[in-house]
């Protein structure tokens, strides 16, 4: 079969791609320094929540201050634990200790990041160490594991005569490899000093991070991650995890950007983010399957449908939908991978035109933790506005799979008949 | 004591399917223990496991656990039947697992 054998090759594509140990240890580093942003994230959405009654006691008590504060040491310092934990991750993924390799890395990011002077005291900005400067933090982060992962390789370490505790000795071990890295970044710091960059902080987010979140932000960007991760899908592969580098490194940050801009009070500037693809594009898991899942309850005639649909719709409203995807299956099913890919397309695309003409609220951007529920997200992420938007997708959505799901359902009937007779 | 260990992309919707074995498993009256995983945090659970189950989704993954897990000296890697995944079939994917356990 020709579709079998073209779907392991891309299997196994897939599966280097997500089992790259670099790929991975950016969307696992990312993954670990979540909870920081989701802290972050509630902070900055408690604070700045739009009524007016709320606003005015928040301020007067002076509760506005304390909602704030938890943001300023999360989201805004999101790269410092990225960097961490991607270097932490990769020195992992090499059977080698991650916590000396975590800690060169946030010191090699440090030592490339420019203070300032007020008022005679030297000071950190925290300009680059959130959103601005999370891809100095995962190109610090793998360099500086990678490289420290080869200097242990290599046995360039200080050994300690036998009988010296392993813990002493372990610390040791980090020793050399942490000053060999952080004397490369320091040079690495000083050449970008003597450039009109002044820092490889500006360097890099004017030259990289900036023209990439310009491009992955974009209208045809987002169509062509919806068209992507759905495809695989339809061929057996988890498309998210294959995309989760990219998805983490560029649409995490733009969502990053919008809260900074909230928690300024400010415009909003992203339509595209990770917030955006939870409430619309994964609309109860991937393929927007919560319309679906609601006509397989409630309108199924065959019982075998009905069934899968009441397993899978309490998961579908958490975003899991595993038991449609493999149950149904929607995987390499003919009648159901049009409007699987459809479905998405149009959850994304109306919601896109409808912000981008200013008819509604772009959202708030939080990164929120893989499943929350449906709803409760999109009054988060912009109040009732977006949930009415978001249950309109709900319905047209429904209104796509419906046609394509009749006609299995009809064959479902049938048989089901014929084994009674 | 049996130790069954499943993985899935994020150990959510594996984390269904392990709600329905152990249901499954109570009416055995032997003492089983069953665990859901991501990928990424596998080796914390693995030491203990006597058979590894992948969700279909990450059925690539097969290859590679079953050079570091399983062959001769390991023990069973197996990915799950997509449709008893689907439908949340606990008690048909318990009995498979012990199964392979046995053999």
């Amino acid at each position: 079969m020709a579709i079998s054998g073209f779907q392991q090759k891309l299997q196994s594509v897939a599966g280097k791609i997500s089992s790259n140990k670099y790929l991975k240890a950016v969307s696992d580093g990312l993954m670990s320094a979540l909870p920081a942003l989701i802290i972050g994230a509630f902070s900055t959405l408690l604070s700045g929540m739009q009524f007016e009654a709320y606003q005015n006691f928040i301020t007067n008590t002076g509760l506005k201050e304390l909602l704030e504060l938890p943001a300023q040491y999360t989201t805004d310092m999101v790269a410092v634990y990225a960097v961490f934990f991607i270097a932490f991750r990769l020195a992992g993924a090499f059977d080698k200790d991650g916590a000396p390799a975590g800690l060169i890395a946030l010191m090699s990011f440090f030592v490339l990041t420019p203070t300032a002077v007020m008022e005679d005291t030297s000071v950190l900005p925290f300009q680059f160490l959130g959103a601005q400067g999370l891809f100095v933090a995962i190109i610090v982060g793998l360099i500086s594991a990678r490289l420290y992962v080869f200097i242990v390789n290599k046995g360039i370490t200080i050994k300690m005569p036998d009988g010296v505790p392993p813990t002493v000795a372990k610390t040791f071990t980090g020793l050399v490899p942490g000053i060999l890295i952080v004397v490369l970044f320091t040079i690495v710091s000083f050449l970008f000093r003597m450039t009109a960059f002044e820092s490889m902080h500006q360097f890099v987010y004017s030259f990289i991070q900036t023209p990439m979140q310009n491009l992955g932000g974009g209208f045809w960007s987002l169509i062509a991650m919806t068209l992507v991760i759905h495809i695989l899908w339809l061929l057996g592969i988890h498309g998210m995890l294959v995309i989760l580098p990219i998805y983490l490194s560029i649409w995490m940050p733009l969502g990053v950007e919008n809260l900074d801009a909230m928690a300024a009070g400010q415009e909003l500037p992203n339509i595209v983010n990770t917030a955006f693809a939870q409430l619309f594009m994964l609309l109860g898991g991937s393929g927007a399957t919560l319309g679906l899942a609601i006509i397989m309850t409630f309108m199924a005639k065959s019982k075998r449908y009905r069934m899968l649909g009441k397993i899978a719709l309490p998961g579908s409203i958490f975003g899991i939908n595993e038991p449609l995807i493999f149950g149904l299956p929607i995987v390499l099913n003919p009648y159901l991978a049009i409007p699987f890919v459809l479905a998405p397309l149009t959850a994304v695309i109306i919601p896109y035109f409808l912000m981008a003409s200013g008819m509604i609220t772009k959202l708030a951007g939080a990164h929120l933790p893989l499943g929350t529920p449906a709803f409760f997200n999109a009054i988060l992420q912009g109040g009732f506005v977006i949930l009415i938007v978001q249950i309109l997708m709900i319905v047209v959505t429904a209104l796509v799979y419906y046609p394509f799901f009749r006609v299995i359902d009809k064959q479902a009937l049938a048989e089901e008949k014929a084994a009674e007779q | 004591m049996k130790n069954i260990l499943l993985v899935c992309a994020a150990g959510m919707s594996t984390s269904m399917l392990v709600n329905k074995m152990q249901k499954a498993a109570e009416g055995k009256g032997e003492d089983i223990n069953i665990n859901a995983t991501s990928g990424g945090d596998i080796k914390s659970y693995i030491g203990d496991a006597d058979v590894l189950l992948l969700g279909p989704q990450v059925s690539y993954l097969k290859d590679d656990y079953t050079n570091q897990y399983g062959g001769a000296n390991g023990i069973p890697v197996e990915v799950i039947n997509s449709l008893d995944y689907g439908t949340m079939n606990g008690e048909k994917v318990l009995n498979w697992a012990l199964e392979l356990i046995d053999q």
